[in-house]
């Protein structure tokens, strides 16, 4: 077997295995150990990053056209979902080893991992939305596995806004292939092409950035995720933070024309609007995400947060035309993925931490907390600096720092919230099933960022110069200073319930249902039998005359 | 063309079976007697499919060598075919979930089920295969006659009730249909199809006669606002009659409607079809909404499967071509009306099968199923994947290709329809899907594997559509335009 | 003439026909009108059969043909919903 279809068999295998991992459950024999081999489902696929980047495979051939590939970005998160999907199911594996909903849950894991694997590396647009879509309806199961009524509506509400994006981008997808060259499935590359041209590009665009921004958490699409994260069980959390809302930004590097297409007619715009809500949610979800007691929930306000930046980034590729966007959003996006991971992982670490552990424990979420705000030396630094060049140096630039100020704000916010939760009892150790992914998570967001810099363009030299720490360092000093005197100002902060505005969508509820009752009270009336009798003389009556009228009279002669 | 007896035999040979099973009821029990039967007409709708797409041309055959308009023709193009590959390959699915080695079910009614099968068998062949409107008519009522026994099967009040109300309104829309049909034949001397389209002129008296047959056809398919007898009839009848009616009997009146608007009539796009598409639009917006909130699982499936009709008249608007059967909407809607036939008649088996493990079929109460039913819910969730129209399914080809139809139309409210009857499908699905994961542990009464195997196989035939290329679908252009008969060839 | 006023006693015996259909609560009632509907659309197809005298026939076959299946039909449909009726109307039996 040669090296080119080796590898393609590596691409497909990616997600094949959790695939038949989870078809497995029907077997009985096989659903006592499924728990167990979570960890093991997403080694093919992290197999795939290290061995396959530039790999392809055609699934099947025209006309059905499903091809994978895997590029520079797609390899850079499909190895670090990998990663964090090994490490999390490890850790679900100990977890939820005594729930009974265990097989469950793993079933919808394994679809989750399967959706999310395959998103990174298709090519065409009907895989891209079959795989969009498994993972993003699989992951309601995680969503809803607690079973408990927070549970159950915070479900809801992902469910429906779920739904709703898979809608705006099923529409998005069909204008787009519309205007592409040939007809049924083109290829992603060949659609975008052709956006610039296309009689609906504005609608199209407008449509991508509503469908990948509910996903990524933008703002006002946000509020599913503050519901959902606290309510799943942790594991689940963790990839729900670090690897779904991830599949936003696949789509936004996927299907935003970098690198040419926008600039002329008029269409620059586009780029600075992208840019202004990406920053807009980072800010927004750093002050609502200040008033949460809950530290799950600061951590989801965090993640909105972070992929307000990540839309800003994609925003400012689009104004530059820069063609390295994809790879920096992605690296961006890798670097959140592995740290926002670890934390929730240690979320439940330290609820388990007592005594003499807490503190290295402790220790670990801080570095990783910080990591987040761009502390020099983290994972968050590198990845801060990678993009900072996209937003050259007007005031986009200086709101992109000033974000890692609140960011600081936000995580030490965090970890305050989070010594809360330190176990009481000094003799208590977070048992190794969970205490290893946790630390495997954190040194791998050194690892793995710091290894792939550069692929980036960027040099560890300038990368590490005084200058660049500096930079890195003044917005988190500033925020340490801000989180000393809010800290003062910390009892008149009101109390926002999570999801914020979701408080308010939700007031219309009893109106719907009233409007539901009344449909149903309708159809009762339709169905009783002179009204549909009726109806019946009436709609040949109006289908008649429709015909009439569109034809224009005419008595046949004779 | 090509002249074969193919058709004939394909209308024949389930009526033999009921001959047969009439013969020997004393002796053998009726499914042993139906099996060879079921087992013919599988093969004969499988071959004949096979020799249209390898020929390219329709199978016809002009009944005792006499040609319309006096004779009566028998012709399997592409559409016809496709159909009864699917009612062969559903009855067939049906027919193995029926199979109930024990004696429980008294024996009566197990030999009236068998019977109706292969009567409405038969009657849904002639019904895809016949070629002149009076043909259309005596083969809708062997089919409401079969339908309504079936839903009768049962012999409970609530059932008689709804069979009752079915057969009086399909008689309504029949006898509308039948004045149509007088209409036309005073007008033109001809009730052939393909003659028709040589001289038929859009004036007064064919349209009036359109008309009334479309609107006739309409009760006899349910779509909303007729649809009083179908959620009683579907829901009361015995789970796998619920699945022929719902996946197969509902469509043979569509397709005639169809026939008349693209073969008979060719009429330009224009109010009539966003008449027809607007009922459909309604029937997907409202009837969704009623599945939603529906407690027993059989009624909800009976509402799913109107707001699914109504999916198959939006693409009255959306094949403007002076060829429909090249447009996207043509393929769009008959992958519709198949990957819903796979997908209902799974569903509903589905249930039958859930009834048969719980004693009740609440959906507030299905905790447990998950564990102890797997491979049924497993077939239940995919059918629902096709209902919802999510990939990789058939009816999330034929969603996509409708909604492509309606971009490229520029009809954005029937796109925005398509999204909308998408996502309330996807609730009422998860709904029955969520409350099965639920935890639970009902007493269950075992159930064969096999008659689960059955249902998944109709579940994963609705996912095997999803393979189709998105494009017009060759198979379903095959025989059209008609052409008339001049002389045996 | 004869003709036409055979279609307009035709077209009077399917309206009154969707009348009683539509307007009577019983179902016995509505069966009887259904034939009464049915009697309209025959006598349709009776006038359109005598007009094809016209061409030097005696009448047109296919119609006759038509309306004998019609008949055929209608008269199962009524025999099945009269079923129907009686085993309602009955005492109940335990299915």
């Amino acid at each position: 077997m040669n090296g080119a279809s080796m590898n393609g068999l590596l691409l497909a295998a990616s997600f094949a295995l959790p695939l038949l991992l989870a078809v497995a459950a029907l077997w009985p024999p096989m659903r006592r150990h499924l728990l167990a081999a979570l960890p093991a489902a997403p080694l093919p696929a992290l197999a795939a990053a290290l061995l396959a980047p530039g790999g392809s495979l055609m699934l099947a051939p025209d006309p059905l056209r499903l091809t994978l590939a895997l590029d520079e970005p797609g390899a850079m998160l499909l190895g670090g979902s990998a990663l964090l999907w090994c490490a999390a199911g490890a850790y679900a594996a100990h977890y939820l080893a005594a729930s009974p909903r265990r097989t469950t849950f793993a079933v919808w894991w394994l679809l989750t991992m399967a959706g999310s694997l395959g998103l990174c590396l298709v090519a065409d647009m009907t895989s891209f939305y079959l795989f969009f879509t498994v993972a993003s309806l699989a992951a309601y199961g995680l969503v809803a596995h607690e079973a408990t009524p927070a549970a159950g509506r915070a479900s809801l509400v992902y469910m429906a806004l779920a739904l709703l994006g898979e809608a705006f981008l099923l529409l998005a997808f069909v204008m787009l292939a519309i205007g592409a060259p040939g007809i049924g499935n083109p290829a992603i590359a060949e659609a975008v092409a052709h956006l610039a041209a296309s009689p609906f590009r504005d609608a199209i665009l407008v449509l991508l950035v509503l469908g990948f921004g509910l996903k990524m958490g933008l703002v006002p699409l946000h509020v599913w995720m503050p519901l959902a994260h606290p309510v799943a069980p942790m594991p689940a959390s963790a990839v729900l933070s670090g690897i779904i809302v991830k599949a936003g930004v696949i789509g936004l590097i996927r299907f935003l024309p970098f690198g040419g297409g926008l600039e002329g007619g008029g269409l620059g715009g586009w780029g600075e609007a992208l840019i202004g809500l990406g920053l807009f949610t980072a800010f927004y979800a750093v002050a609502i995400g200040l008033t949460q007691p809950h530290p799950k929930v600061v951590l989801a306000y965090s993640t909105v947060s972070q992929m307000g930046v990540v839309a800003a980034v994609a925003g400012a590729g689009l104004a530059s035309g820069s063609r390295a966007t994809p790879v920096l959003a992605a690296f961006y996006a890798l670097h959140h993925m592995l740290v926002k991971g670890a934390l929730f992982l240690g979320v439940g670490v330290t609820g388990k931490a007592g005594g003499r552990s807490a503190g290295p424990v402790f220790a670990v979420m801080a570095v990783m907390a910080l990591s987040l705000a761009g502390l020099p030396f983290t994972s968050g630094a590198l990845a801060k600096y990678v993009v900072k060049d996209l937003f050259g140096d007007g005031a986009a630039a200086l709101a992109v720092t000033l974000s890692a100020t609140g960011s600081t704000l936000l995580m030490l916010h965090f970890l305050r919230r989070l010594a809360g939760l330190v176990a009481a009892d000094a003799g208590k150790r977070p048992p190794a099933g969970l205490l290893l992914p946790f630390l495997a998570m954190a040194a791998a967001s050194f690892l793995v960022v710091g290894l792939l810099l550069p692929a980036t363009g960027a040099s560890y030299a300038a990368a590490l110069a005084p200058q660049a720490l500096w930079k890195a360092c003044w917005p988190v000093l500033l925020g340490g200073a801000l989180a000393v005197l809010l800290h003062r100002f910390a009892p008149c902060l009101p109390a926002i319930p999570p999801g914020d505005l979701i408080v308010l969508a939700e007031r219309g509820w009893p109106a719907v249902l009233r409007l539901a009752d009344r449909l149903e009270r309708a159809d009762e009336t339709l169905r009783r039998w002179p009204v549909a009798g009726a109806l019946l003389l009436l709609l040949l009556l109006g289908l008649g005359a429709a015909m009439q009228l569109s034809a224009g009279f005419h008595i046949p002669g004779g | 063309m090509m002249v074969s007896l193919l058709p004939v035999w394909a209308v024949l040979t389930p009526v033999l079976g009921l001959c047969a099973l009439l013969l020997c009821e004393r002796w053998i029990r009726p499914e042993r007697v139906a099996a060879p039967f079921v087992g013919l007409s599988l093969y004969l709708s499988l071959s004949m499919t096979y020799q249209v797409m390898t020929s390219q041309a329709p199978l016809v055959y002009a009944l005792g060598g006499w040609l319309p308009p006096l004779g009566l023709t028998l012709r399997a193009d592409g559409v016809g075919v496709f159909l009864m590959t699917l009612t062969a390959l559903v009855m067939t699915g049906v027919a193995v979930c029926a199979w109930t080695p024990s004696e429980g079910a008294s024996s009566r009614g197990r030999f009236s089920f068998w019977a109706l099968l292969l009567a409405l068998w038969s009657a849904l062949n002639l019904a895809f295969t016949a070629q002149d409107l009076f043909n259309f008519f005596v083969a809708l009522e062997m089919l409401s006659f079969a339908a309504v026994a079936l839903v009768a099967l049962d012999g409970t009040r609530g059932a008689l009730v709804a069979a009752l109300r079915y057969l009086l309104f399909a008689l309504a829309g029949s006898i509308l249909y039948l004045l149509g049909v007088g209409l036309i034949y005073g007008r033109y001397a001809v009730l052939d199809l393909a003659g028709l389209r040589e001289i038929a002129q859009p004036d007064t008296v064919t349209l009036a006669a359109l008309a009334l047959m479309t609107v006739g056809l309409m009760a006899k398919t349910a779509l909303f606002p007729l649809h009083l007898w179908l959620p009683p009839a579907h829901a009361g009848a015995p789970a796998p009659a619920s699945a022929m009616l719902s996946a197969l009997v509902v469509k043979a009146p569509f397709l005639i409607i169809l026939r008349l608007w693209v073969d008979l009539l060719p009429l330009p796009a224009a109010a009539p079809q966003q008449i027809m598409a607007g009922l459909g639009a309604a029937a997907i917006l409202v009837c969704s909404v009623i599945a939603l909130r529906q407690q027993r699982l059989k009624l909800m499936i009976a509402y799913s499967t109107l707001a699914q009709v109504g999916y198959l008249f939006l693409m009255f608007p959306l094949m403007p071509g002076p060829a429909p059967w090249q447009d996207i909407g043509w393929t769009g809607g008959l992958l519709q009306l198949a990957s819903h036939g796979f997908a209902k008649a799974a569903m509903f088996l589905a249930a039958g099968l859930i009834y048969e493990a719980l004693g009740h079929d609440r959906v507030a109460e299905l905790g447990g199923l998950a564990r102890r039913q797997p491979v049924t819910l497993a077939a239940f969730a995919i059918a629902g994947l096709s209902l919802m129209g999510l990939p990789p399914s058939g009816g999330f080809i034929a969603k996509l290709l409708l909604l492509t139809a309606a971009v490229e139309a520029g009809a954005w409210w029937i796109a925005a329809v398509i999204l909308a009857g998408g996502i309330l499908a996807a609730f009422y699905v998860f709904r029955a899907l969520g409350h099965a994961l639920a935890d639970g542990d009902p007493p269950v009464a075992p159930v064969a594997l096999y008659r689960q195997g059955a249902v998944l196989a109709l579940a994963l035939c609705a996912l095997a559509i999803g393979f189709v290329p998105l494009r017009p679908f060759a198979l379903l252009a095959i025989g059209r335009p008609l052409e008339a008969l001049e002389a045996l060839p | 003439m004869s003709a036409t006023l055979f279609g307009l006693a035709g077209a009077a015996l399917v309206g009154i026909g969707l009348f009683g259909l539509i307007v009577h609560p019983t179902a016995l009632r509505k069966l009887l009108a259904f034939n009464l509907v049915g009697a309209g659309v025959f006598l349709v197809f009776g006038v359109v059969a005598r007009r094809a005298a016209a061409a030097g026939l005696a009448g047109d076959p296919v119609p006759q043909a038509i309306v004998i299946t019609g008949i055929v039909v209608a008269f199962a449909a009524t025999a099945l919903a009269a079923t129907l009726l009686a085993r309602l109307s009955g005492p109940e039996e335990e299915p």
